[in-house]
């Protein structure tokens, strides 16, 4: 089932066209990365879900119910962390989540067992000072424990981990594969790193249209090429390498160590047998696996 | 009416731990202190200055204070008062559109118009709290002084000015559905009241507009009598109510 789709979604702002029928589906229980460059459309393609904006054209249903914009029934389903969420700063975290659990009609036992186990989960149940003094990471944390306050279906990230150090990135990537099983999540990042390491499917938003979407697996796939690369330990398996198999090549950018081969110039196979036979010293022989980053810059192109 | 109460009090939380409320608290007990105090003053400073006076050729003669100069003191400075709420509420909204404190609200479901009532709401319990205040310490000093006997439909002209400022702050909440920063909400708000003033100086239509209610001391002293208020009374109450009911539905238009 899917938790969201669009269907040709279109909006301009004056005369830009920004969203040129944006079509994507979301799958249940799903990490979504969501990818573009800056200025992509990622933002506005949010906002819409959210019915923050009003589109010109096309239609968007979360869990099959249609989003309408200004008074948004759907919502009820949404948890959302903003780019930069900006929280009450007079209010302290505990107080905060307090205030959002009543305006989601949430009941008072229920919010203060959901808020103790997510300020826990997000490391700010020690933190008693007031939402004004904390740092970009507190608030990115503090952020994703409200959107998951009353366990919403689909969490939606506008680019959580873009201004945060690797520590704090590191942080928010495990809590968003920890909340997957019960909730799906629909990220938007231009951070490739983030989308290989804990997303399941991608979409790649570019010039206000989707050019690439789908399960990361698939699409790794389709676009896998037949090479194989060896990484030898020393120079001198890396020659008896080469003097066996002369259609062996080095690849421009790499270690000096590493070896490639097609899959119609030799056997993989034959290719194992010779490293074994001479027991050769090699660091890894792997599938070249197409990186997401090549493939960005072939669906932008 | 969970998510509304949880609404308003998160604005009183806020007006209490931003310091609005003691601030406005002090100015507003510091005017209603020092309207029957310039009164009771009045003499002893026209007595010190009698000297100088003298000297410029005018002499004082014996000054009787009653609790008519301390009223007069009252509506003369009441506008102060309602000067400095509107400076600091002015950002009641934008500071919430500019900040993006909204969005999560939003986002989590709680349907528009109860933010536009919360804040009504809030910004007329504060009006009330403070301008009887300092109306009830005013009466209360004057009781203690002179003799509140001496003016007439006190109440009347208490609840007239009052109206004024509800109607000034409908003003203020329907420029805040319309504007992006604080300053352009006062601009706004001064404008509307300013023109509205220079209306009032046309004897016509003088006793329709709501600037005729902040005219409280005529009646005190006698000069007027209520039904000259009456018209822009009702007036006045339609207007505010049109104002508040438009500006939730402009703010439920409203890009976020």
């Amino acid at each position: 089932m899917e938790v969201l789709s669009i269907d040709n979604l279109c909006k301009s702002f004056g005369d830009k066209e920004v969203l040129k029928g944006v079509t994507l589906k979301v799958p249940e229980n799903s990490i979504f990365g969501f990818i573009g460059k800056n200025g992509a459309g990622k933002t506005t393609t949010m906002k819409h879900i959210l019915g923050l904006m009003k589109g010109d054209e096309g239609e968007i249903k979360v869990m099959n119910e249609k989003v309408v914009y200004g008074q948004t029934a759907t919502n009820r389903f949404i948890g959302y962390l903003p780019d930069v969420p900006e929280f009450y700063g007079f209010m302290n975290a505990r107080e905060y989540l307090s205030f959002c659990g009543e305006i989601t009609g949430m009941e008072k036992k229920n919010i203060n067992e959901r808020s103790e186990k997510l300020l826990c989960a997000v490391g700010l149940d020690k933190e008693k000072h007031r939402i004004r003094g904390y740092s970009r990471g507190m608030k990115q944390r503090l952020g994703i424990a409200q959107a998951l306050l009353n366990s919403p279906k689909l969490l939606i990230c506008d680019e959580p981990t873009s201004a945060l150090d690797p520590v704090g990135r590191k942080e928010i990537l495990d809590i968003l594969m920890s909340v997957r099983d019960k909730t799906t999540v629909l990220f938007s990042t231009h951070i490739l790193a983030d989308v290989e390491r804990i997303c399941t499917d991608i979409a790649f938003l570019d010039e206000g249209s989707i050019k690439l979407s789908g399960k990361i697996a698939d699409i790794k796939g389709k676009y896998r090429s037949n090479e194989y690369m060896i990484e030898t330990e020393d120079e001198a398996s890396r020659k008896v390498l080469l003097q066996k198999f002369d259609k062996l090549k080095e690849e421009k950018g790499q270690l000096e160590s590493v070896l490639l081969f097609k899959e119609t110039d030799y056997d993989i196979h034959t290719v194992l047998a010779f490293v074994a036979e001479k027991k050769l010293p090699v660091i890894k022989i792997e599938r070249v696996e197409p990186s997401l980053e090549n493939l960005f810059l072939e669906v932008v192109h | 009416m969970r998510t509304l109460i949880a609404f308003t009090k998160k604005e009183y939380m806020e007006q209490v731990r931003s310091r609005k409320l003691l601030v406005l608290g002090i100015i507003f007990l510091i005017l209603g202190l020092m309207n029957p105090l310039v009164a009771k003053l009045m003499p002893k400073i026209m007595e010190g200055m009698a000297d100088q006076l003298a000297e410029s050729g005018l002499t004082v003669g014996e000054i009787k204070v009653t609790a008519l100069n301390s009223w007069e003191q009252f509506f003369k400075n009441i506008s102060t008062g309602l000067i400095a709420f509107v400076l600091l509420e002015s950002g009641l909204f934008t500071r919430e559109y500019q900040s993006g404190t909204l969005v999560l609200s939003l986002t989590k479901g709680l349907k528009r118009y109860k933010v536009v009532l919360a804040k009504i709401f809030v910004l007329l319990t504060l009006w009330t709290a403070f301008f009887w205040m300092t109306f009830i310490i005013t009466y209360v000093y004057n009781d203690f002084y002179w003799d509140n006997s001496e003016a007439s439909h006190l109440l009347f002209s208490g609840i007239c000015w009052w109206l004024f400022g509800a109607w000034v702050i409908s003003i203020m909440v329907l420029v805040s559905t319309v504007s992006k920063s604080g300053s352009s909400v006062l601009l706004g708000t001064g404008g509307i009241v300013f023109f509205i003033y220079l209306l009032g100086m046309i004897p016509k239509v003088e006793k329709y507009l709501e600037i005729k209610l902040t005219e409280g001391l005529k009646l005190v002293n006698g000069q007027s009598v209520v039904s000259d208020y009456v018209p822009a009374l009702i007036i006045t109450l339609i207007v505010s109510d049109v104002f508040f009911i438009a500006s939730i539905f402009i703010f439920n238009k409203k890009s976020i």
